[in-house]
């Protein structure tokens, strides 16, 4: 897979991935493009902070792993991400972007391979998605300019 | 409280769509309570605009506040300064705070991301419901507390139309027949004599008809 594909960030929350990405990266495990961002745990993630890892942090595709929906460390911290995701979904329509470029995975705790294989998903959605920027025609871009607010 | 929920990004990228530079202002008053336009609402909406942005190629510049009400004057005086720079004003606020940003700063385009829908009470985390019109005549003493203007599809003021089955709305079977609720309650309460008084036909003029409402108390004024 190659860096064009684009770039992948997974939420991970302590319980669900007991490895940092650097060795798995090294290790050869995990794809350069996908960047792990780790958190105490899924249910602190804001619909803000998904949204924001494609609007100001470049990612193409997100993911979130989560404990299993009924084993969640913090009893329902996965549950309330993945209803956060799905908004998140709801808003990436809205805006004409495809929702399959954000997932929720509830993934077995403690354990690194599920979350690793959450990340090649979304790699493989990208693969068929593309970038989320997609090439633009000039005269495409001058239509928006048109005026100041309605 | 007031309720409200978030316009269709499509609408809201429209309404921006010329501008460079602009202020998203939340309030942590009724729409806040709601869940659309407090400070989370406006982190969301913030992330909204500049993916829908990012993909179009045009970035945008945004600053973002939220002010404890912005349908009070001294709560607005701060902006004073800075409106100037912006392009245009998003307001997260109900139609109030939108109506009343634009009275304060004639020369700012002030934009509303809401649609203002009803006042209501909040059933459970993510649900709420009608419970009063703001029509400006209670008669709530006769009805068990329960309100027909806001409640029943059709206004009635004098029993159910007709129309309810089993206890439900014929013009929303999901809805219960407020009527119904009422005679319920007023029997349970024993105050059914209620049923018997005819409310006399109803003057709309409190309820907004006779134009914008205005209520002023001398022993208030500065």
């Amino acid at each position: 897979m190659s860096d064009k594909t684009g770039k992948v960030i997974g939420f991970c929350c302590n319980y669900t991935t007991q490895v940092t990405q650097e060795p798995l990266k090294e290790a050869g495990i995990l794809p350069d493009q996908v960047e792990f961002k780790r958190l105490s745990c899924t249910g602190k993630l804001e619909v803000s902070s998904l949204l924001a890892a494609f609007s100001r942090d470049g990612a193409d595709a997100v993911f979130v792993a989560g404990c299993p929906e009924e084993e969640c460390h913090n009893f329902s911290g996965s549950r309330r991400a993945s209803k956060r995701v799905k908004y998140a979904k709801e808003i990436l329509s809205e805006l004409g972007i495809e929702p399959e470029r954000i997932e929720m995975f509830f993934v077995p705790r403690q354990e690194t391979e599920p979350v690793v294989k959450a990340a090649k998903e979304m790699l493989y959605r990208l693969e068929k998605l593309g970038p989320i920027v997609k090439e633009q025609v000039d005269n495409e871009r001058d239509s928006d300019d048109s005026g100041k607010a309605a | 409280m007031i309720i409200a929920e978030r316009k269709p990004m499509p609408e809201i990228m429209e309404m921006i769509s010329g501008v460079k530079k602009l202020l998203v202002l939340g309030c942590r008053g009724c729409v806040a309570v709601c869940s659309a336009g407090g400070d989370k609402e406006v982190n969301i909406m913030v992330e909204a605009i500049m993916l829908g942005r990012r993909l179009k190629g045009k970035p945008i510049e945004i600053d973002q506040d939220v002010l404890v009400r912005q349908c009070d004057p001294e709560y607005l005086e701060p902006l004073k300064e800075k409106v100037k720079d912006y392009d245009a004003i998003l307001s997260m606020a109900c139609g109030v705070g939108v109506n009343f940003l634009a009275e304060n700063y004639p020369d700012t385009v002030v934009l509303p991301a809401l649609n203002t829908t009803f006042y209501g009470a909040n059933l459970s985390s993510g649900e709420w419901k009608e419970m009063c019109a703001g029509c400006g005549a209670c008669i709530l003493h006769l009805t068990g507390g329960l309100c027909p203007v806001a409640r029943c599809a059709k206004h009635l003021s004098n029993g159910p139309c007709g129309g309810s089955v089993n206890g439900r709305c014929e013009v929303d079977p999901n809805t219960p027949c407020v009527w119904q609720l009422i005679y319920d309650r007023l029997n349970k309460l024993n105050l059914s004599e209620n049923m018997r008084k005819i409310m006399p036909i109803r003057d709309w003029t409190p309820s907004g008809e006779g134009g914008p409402r205005r209520r002023v108390r001398e022993d208030l004024l500065p």
